[in-house]
């Protein structure tokens, strides 16, 4: 076999691909599947939290923000712990960024509340001197858009087996659920349920009464996302 | 002469021709002589010798090994196989080659079991290097300063952490977030009557119960709507004024007489103290104005050293 290998230099060629592509298969692949897996206590997106995602992506936050913690101590100690890839598991498309105008967002969550955004977006100057951040203000009375969000909620599910209505293990030992409506009438009365709590904790009268109409501000569902970075 | 060695000498020549001329045009552009440029500078020198040095060396090497290709003879016994009509002599491998293929093969194993898997640079191996180093230097420099070393160490923790919420001056941002140059605000102590509070402060589980779980002990009633105001404006009014005698007779009972706490029972009212804060730091805090998230990533010291310059800037 071997001799008439060296005589057909083209399937010799072939052969020798094909080694080392196996070889690059068997070192590359398990440990790309073990570094993609989600790590335990990444959730996915709750239906408020997607649409929360999306108007971060309509507004280009990624522009100036970006979610990628690195492993440096001056970073670890500003930002929390450093990103692991694991954790971007639910992220479609991942929203790194790649330049920080201002501060990475990655687990903004655990160090920021509902009152601080609200008053950040309305007026980031007033909250952190010298902010070069513009104010968002029409958020606070564009409604958000929730077919859509749960449109993308669904292709998850569906095409890439997000584990939605299924017990995810968190860090505690403990399981939690993340339900998904099975229409976008139930998807709508889950974010408003939401929306509600988030709202509660938020002073805008405009906004609290939006809420209570059954409407969802689109600051609202991005405070939502902005909570679950942790 | 053979004819190679005269081509040899030619180009050779040639060569040392277009050495001297490339010198030449440097010496024109740096506008110094070419003696200048050799005598001046070792580097030059040691330069040009090498060059002349690779040109004799290359051409008669290269001479050396055509004079073989013509001259040399096959020897010994071929193998009977044959590659597409090559054939092969029955030779000894040479020992240079099978020591250092060996010895390869030794450094790939070396290297396969204990050279890679012990030495090999990771990011995160030097993160945490990195941060043992600061954290044993920290150790070392912070863990024993106290008074006002500890505050001004407060202060620049609460500039990089606190006064996103805060504000510079410690004051809230216009009702936002906690005034801290005062313990509490009256809207605050009414608040945590109206509602109770449990942020698990001090270490106790025990919750404040709300309005409908407080007695005034004079009236020996519920604490009503005119009581709550005056008590809330006397906590806030630094314990003086009017509604001592509310305060006696319902608060004082967990906060103390002079409204500075119990351990394990209540924190004090009266002033802040660096326990109440690092707690608050611990466990995050919600009350009359909105949620304030724990702060975990702060170190004992850190948390130490805030509350010691709250409590510094309330006095």
């Amino acid at each position: 076999m071997f001799h008439w290998l060296e005589k057909h230099p083209f399937f010799f060629s072939v052969g020798v691909f094909l080694v080392i592509a196996f070889a690059g298969l068997v070192e590359i692949l398990p440990s790309f599947a073990q570094a993609s897996r989600p790590v335990i206590g990444t959730k996915p997106y709750s239906i408020l939290e997607t649409t929360g995602r999306q108007i971060y992506i309509k507004n280009s936050c990624n522009a100036c923000h970006s979610q990628l913690i690195r492993p440096f101590k001056s970073e670890t100690d500003r930002y929390g712990h450093y990103s692991l890839s694991g954790e971007y598991a639910y992220d479609r498309p991942f929203l790194w960024g790649s330049k920080r105008t201002g501060p990475d967002l990655m687990r903004v969550g655990n160090y920021r509340t509902t009152d601080w955004h609200e008053n950040h977006m309305k007026d980031p100057a007033g909250v952190v001197p010298g902010s070069v951040m513009p104010a968002y203000r029409w958020m606070y009375t564009n409604i958000a858009d929730i077919p859509t969000a749960y449109a993308e909620q669904l292709t998850n599910a569906q095409f890439f087996s997000v584990p939605y209505n299924e017990p995810i293990p968190m860090k505690d030992g403990t399981t939690e659920v993340v339900k998904m409506g099975n229409n976008v009438t139930q998807a709508h009365a889950m974010a408003l349920a939401e929306a509600k709590e988030i709202a509660a904790d938020m002073k805008d009268q405009n906004v609290k009464d939006a809420v209570a109409r059954g409407e969802i501000p689109e600051i609202v569902a991005l405070i939502a996302y902005l909570n679950s970075l942790k | 002469m053979n004819k190679l060695y005269l081509w040899g000498i030619i180009i050779t020549i040639i060569m040392f021709a277009a050495t001297f001329y490339t010198l030449v045009i440097t010496a024109g552009d740096s506008g110094k002589g070419l003696s200048e440029i050799l005598s001046n500078d070792i580097i030059n020198s040691l330069a040009i010798a090498g060059a002349i040095t690779l040109v004799i060396i290359t051409v008669f090497v290269v001479i050396k090994y055509v004079r073989q290709m013509q001259t040399d003879t096959a020897q010994g016994q071929l193998i009977d196989e044959q590659w597409d009509g090559i054939g092969e002599y029955l030779n000894e491998i040479p020992k240079g080659w099978g020591i250092a293929f060996i010895l390869t093969m030794v450094w790939g194993m070396w290297y396969f079991t204990i050279g890679y898997p012990l030495n090999a640079y990771s990011q995160i191996g030097e993160y945490n290097e990195d941060s043992a180093v600061h954290n044993a230097k920290f150790e070392s420099k912070y863990s024993a300063i106290t008074g006002d070393r500890l505050v001004d160490m407060g202060k620049s923790v609460f500039l990089a952490e606190c006064k996103v919420c805060h504000g510079l001056n410690a004051d809230g941002i216009d009702g936002k977030a906690a005034d801290l140059n005062v313990r509490i605000e009256e809207k605050t102590v009414k608040f945590a009557i109206e509602n109770g509070s449990n942020n698990h402060l001090l270490g106790s589980e025990m919750p404040m119960p709300d309005r409908n779980g407080l007695f005034n002990s004079n009236t020996g009633a519920l604490i009503t709507d005119a009581e709550i105001d005056i008590v809330s404006k006397y906590v806030a009014n630094g314990m003086s004024g009017a509604g001592e005698d509310v305060f006696m007779g319902t608060c004082a009972a967990c906060h103390g007489e002079d409204g500075k706490g119990m351990e394990y029972v209540a924190p004090s009212v009266a002033t802040f103290t660096p326990e109440l804060v690092t707690n608050i730091l611990n466990h995050g805090k919600k009350g009359s104005i909105g949620q304030m998230p724990a702060f975990e990533r702060l170190n004992a010291k850190q948390k130490e050293a805030v509350g010691a310059y709250v409590t510094d800037l309330s006095k």
